[in-house]
């Protein structure tokens, strides 16, 4: 076994334990603020749901619009084109490693897809789902 | 020097001046056809470094080299011009075994207005482009103005050289005999002067050693690049960078570079973060002013860069534009690309700087880096 396979076993053991602090302590709080029993499979009913594109009369949009339907493989941005780092943590070890991040992109994406912001409970939800991915 | 006594030819031109003369028309072509489309500034530069090298030689060779090559030998007053002149229309013109009184003056114009070529040409690019060794000396309204010098001297060079040109077939029917092939074999048929000269064959393979060396030096980037890691031309510092900006521009759209649009627009773009196109961005004010400050510092305005610099100049004051493809000099610039580059799934949108343009996340925008994708 050479070096980098060492150091990426560690590494990636590494991120997997701050993955899993970060999620905990994010669902921690969204339990304070008034979140309960959070589920992945509503997380994964709220991900595969249609809204109406506003963009695009008649058009519908939703997490996988960008995402893409595999979460293994990169996205792309819908309207730069702009290639999104996949979302799955097993082959994108960043994901969920910084809570500010999260938030902002929980903000972003929640205002484009939904259109208003999603409540603790959703956000709970979705990192349930999302954290297996 | 040796004096052949019952030779029929002597050689007037040695070895260098002749691989000088061709070398020099062979980069004055390159450079001219280069001249036009910005994408071969790179090798423009190229032909214009091996001119003003060969010039140089001609120069030193002017005064050291062999007797027809020195300039003593070939400097004429205007009078024996005239002479010259009326002497071809009355069909009584002497004879010259190296260069007549009328071709001398074209020699020395063209010298003379190749130098002229060169340096303001040096200028350019170290003032306009921000290259060469006279980079950090120039300002940008200098290499600007002497653009315009170094293209009307060379329309002037290729009238002169027209003119040398004229002169050659008229002589060479006149006196009978081949001028361009005395200067590829060097001979002429003996005159009254018949002093023949040495070739130095050395000096002129060292002459074309050196060039092909700098050449070979100078595109190897062209001959080792690959498709993932196409060649960058004039290497150069890195502009200014901040990690705020390039994860969170970077994070949905290529992170144009500050240089790009005026500070004036920057500030408008933050201050309108809730609407960015269609978006809110939801950037918290720590992270904001970072970022501004950043954009700011190195907006249009710091001439950092060529295309910085001409983006800001064509912007109206009274104008506050939020997208660089609004910009006068971005629409100039852009208005030859056909409309199915645009519609091209590898290009897809006017904000896709990096499809084209190989060095657009550093923020150079050099005209070498240039390269529509093959549709």
């Amino acid at each position: 076994m050479n070096h980098k396979v060492i150091v990426g076993i560690i590494l990636s053991f590494f991120f997997s334990f701050a993955q899993a602090s970060v999620i905990d302590n994010m669902l921690q709080q969204y339990t304070a603020e008034g979140g309960k029993n959070f589920s992945a499979a509503r997380g994964e009913q709220m991900w595969k749901t249609d809204y109406p594109d506003r963009d695009k009369p008649g058009a519908v949009r939703n997490c996988s619009t960008c995402h893409g339907d595999d979460l293994k493989i990169p996205g792309k941005h819908a309207k730069t084109g702009k290639t999104i780092d996949p979302f799955s943590v097993k082959v994108n070890s960043e994901r969920f490693t910084d809570p500010k991040f999260i938030e902002k992109w929980f903000k972003r994406n929640c205002k484009w897809v939904l259109n208003r912001v999603c409540t603790s409970q959703e956000k709970g939800d979705f990192l349930m789902y999302l954290r297996n991915q | 020097m040796e004096r052949p006594a019952h030779h029929s030819r002597v050689l007037v031109w040695d070895l260098p001046t002749r691989v000088f003369h061709w070398c020099l028309l062979i980069s004055f072509s390159a450079a001219w056809l280069t001249a036009e489309n910005d994408r071969f500034l790179y090798h423009h530069v190229f032909a214009g470094y091996s001119f003003f090298g060969l010039l140089i030689f001609r120069l030193l060779w002017g005064m050291i080299g062999t007797y027809y090559a020195r300039f003593r030998s070939f400097s004429y007053d205007w009078p024996s011009v005239t002479a010259y002149l009326k002497g071809l229309i009355t069909g009584q013109a002497s004879r010259h075994l190296g260069h007549n009184p009328a071709g001398s003056w074209a020699i020395f114009a063209m010298l003379a207005m190749g130098l002229l070529i060169s340096i303001t040409g040096l200028l350019v690019l170290g003032g306009e482009e921000g290259h060469g060794p006279l980079k950090s000396i120039v300002s940008f309204e200098v290499g600007n103005v002497s653009k315009e010098l170094h293209e009307s001297l060379a329309s002037l060079m290729l009238l002169v050289v027209a003119l040398h040109l004229i002169g050659v077939i008229v002589e060479s029917f006149i006196h009978k005999e081949n001028l361009i092939w005395a200067m590829l074999s060097g001979n002429k048929p003996a005159g009254l002067a018949n002093i023949s000269v040495r070739t130095y064959p050395l000096i002129a393979v060292l002459m074309l050693a050196l060039l092909s060396g700098a050449a070979l030096v100078y595109f190897y980037g062209y001959i080792t690049q690959t498709e993932e890691q196409p060649f960058l031309a004039f290497k150069h510092d890195s502009l200014p960078t901040n990690t705020t900006w390039s994860s969170e521009c970077g994070d949905c759209h290529l992170a144009f570079h500050p240089t790009l649009l005026p500070a004036r627009s920057w500030r408008r773009i933050l201050d309108e973060q809730t609407d960015h196109f269609g978006d809110d961005l939801f950037l918290e004010t720590e992270v904001l002013e970072e970022i501004r400050d950043f954009l700011i510092q190195n907006a249009a305005e710091s001439g950092l860069t060529e295309a910085g610099h001409k983006i800001n100049a064509s912007v109206p004051k009274n104008t506050t534009p939020i997208r660089i493809s609004e910009t006068v000099y971005w629409k100039k610039k852009h208005e030859d690309i056909a409309e199915r580059y645009w519609q091209s799934k590898k290009v897809g949108s006017k904000a896709n700087c990096n499809a084209c343009h190989l060095d657009a996340s550093e923020g150079w925008f050099e005209d070498s880096n240039m390269k529509l994708p093959k549709l």
